[in-house]
């Protein structure tokens, strides 16, 4: 099966849904970046359906919805499309758990690129447990995206 | 291999780095004009107002999972519910009588002093709509908005003391920013002894702190902060916090005073949103002689 743009944009709203559900305490803490996660996921499998553009739009959305300052995420997210576009091509080669690595490497610095705006913008440095997101992030990639590299092979075949 | 790898070889719009250049810029500029010039406020309001029936659904299974918890809250704990608040109003009711001969004195006195009246507070009451999104700031947002009356700038308190203060308005909801964000200042008073100082919430947990008072400052533990109203904001004499830790360093000028709010920041459902004071109380003349003391200047909100 071959994605379309429509499989693109709706998996962002349900994503983006997700985000924006009630979390609170303990699962706020957790909660995972789910929509850069979708984003990373059509980033890697198909990068002519999604671009720096759309990471870009996304993010943007979470920025309001989100209520900080406007376009922080949207820069995070198209500067980790920029990333995961550009090492795209060698995703294919990677195992199971370069990948994972390589989809951790991207959810900290989405995470550290939008820590450095707050920053900038006169916010405190938070506790290390600001990063809990990416990690739980990451297992949920394990959980639920893991079978791109077989995706991509099917594809193919 | 990989089916996409003939389309890099082919224009397909402008290269990935172009992109990211002209996204970047864009969205720097948009920090800029929104931190700078805060001009963006009505396109923010539009478009949440836009996204607020899409909040609404996602909403819902909650708000009825709390309506169906509330409708078979067994027998047992409305009896023992309705015994509390009886006990509360019982011993409330008496605190009232008393109130109103105090504040009828107070009429009197101030009348007596010549001092402007005390402004009258109307309240509207706001239900929590959700915790803010950003775990790191101390925020939540609740169910009224600009078209039901509520403005930026009104104050957000339990019955236990103040919450916090509305900072931003949307149509059909606003952002309550609690007494325990970085960026949110209270001016109060000690109850004890009517010291007066500037609360600054702490941001990393739920704590305010008290800063730039000196170290032999007349401050307890557990002494209880209070708003002074001052700032036309708050309605004085509620509370605020309450002391629980004071570190005196040698090294140090100031005291490290750390305080609890005493108002539930984080287990209340409902609030209540205090009307902005249609005016901040008025500066006194200044006098005809020259004074040798500086003129104090009025706290801003």
């Amino acid at each position: 099966m071959h994605p379309s743009h429509k499989h693109v944009y709706l998996s962002l709203f349900a994503a983006f849904i997700l985000y924006l559900l009630p979390w609170q305490g303990f699962g706020l803490m957790l909660r995972p970046d789910f929509v850069l996660l979708v984003l990373i996921y059509w980033m890697l499998r198909a990068p002519h359906l999604c671009n720096v553009g759309t990471a870009w739009t996304i993010g943007l959305l979470v920025d309001l919805a989100s209520g900080g300052l406007f376009g922080q995420y949207a820069l995070a997210y198209a500067i980790s499309a920029f990333v995961a576009l550009t090492y795209q091509r060698r995703l294919v080669l990677f195992n199971a758990w370069q990948q994972a690595a390589y989809v951790l490497a991207l959810l900290l610095l989405t995470q550290t690129t939008i820590l450095v705006l707050k920053l900038f913008s006169g916010g405190g440095l938070p506790g290390w447990s600001y990063f809990l997101p990416s990690v739980s992030g990451v297992l949920l990639w394990q959980l639920l995206f893991s079978r791109i590299r077989a995706a991509n092979v099917k594809d193919s075949g | 291999m990989d089916p996409y790898q003939p389309h890099a070889f082919f224009a397909r719009g402008p290269s990935t780095l172009v992109r990211l250049i002209f996204f970047g810029t864009l969205s720097i500029v948009l920090m800029a004009v929104d931190s700078r010039l805060h001009t963006l406020t009505e396109v923010r309001q539009g478009i949440v107002a836009l996204l607020h029936p899409l909040e609404v659904i996602v909403h819902s299974p909650v708000a009825a999972y709390h309506q169906v918890s509330e409708y078979l809250s067994t027998q047992n704990t409305l009896t023992r519910e309705n015994r509390h608040l009886r006990e509360q109003a019982l011993r409330q009711g008496a605190e009232l009588q008393r109130f109103h001969t105090l504040l009828e004195e107070n009429e009197h006195l101030r009348n007596l002093l010549g001092v402007v009246p005390a402004l009258a507070q109307p309240a509207r009451l706001a239900e929590i709509v959700h915790a803010g999104r950003d775990p790191f700031t101390h925020k939540v947002i609740v169910n009224l908005g600009s078209q039901q009356g509520i403005s930026s700038g009104q104050a957000a308190v339990d019955e236990y003391g103040v919450i916090g203060q509305v900072t931003r308005v949307y149509p059909f909801s606003s952002e309550v920013t609690l007494v325990t964000d970085k960026d949110l200042t209270i001016p109060v008073q000690i109850e004890r002894n009517g010291l007066r100082a500037i609360a600054f919430g702490n941001g990393r947990e739920r704590a305010i702190n008290l800063p730039y008072l000196p170290a032999n400052v007349d401050v307890r533990e557990g002494d209880t902060l209070v708003t002074s109203g001052i700032d036309g904001i708050y309605p004085s004499g509620m509370a605020v916090a309450k002391v629980t830790r004071i570190e005196r360093a040698a090294d140090s000028p100031f005291a490290h005073i750390v305080c609890t709010p005493t108002a539930g920041t984080e287990t209340h459902r409902q609030i209540l949103l205090l009307a902005v004071a249609e005016k901040p109380p008025q500066l006194p003349p200044p006098l005809e002689q020259p004074n040798p003391s500086p003129a104090r200047h009025a706290s801003k909100p």
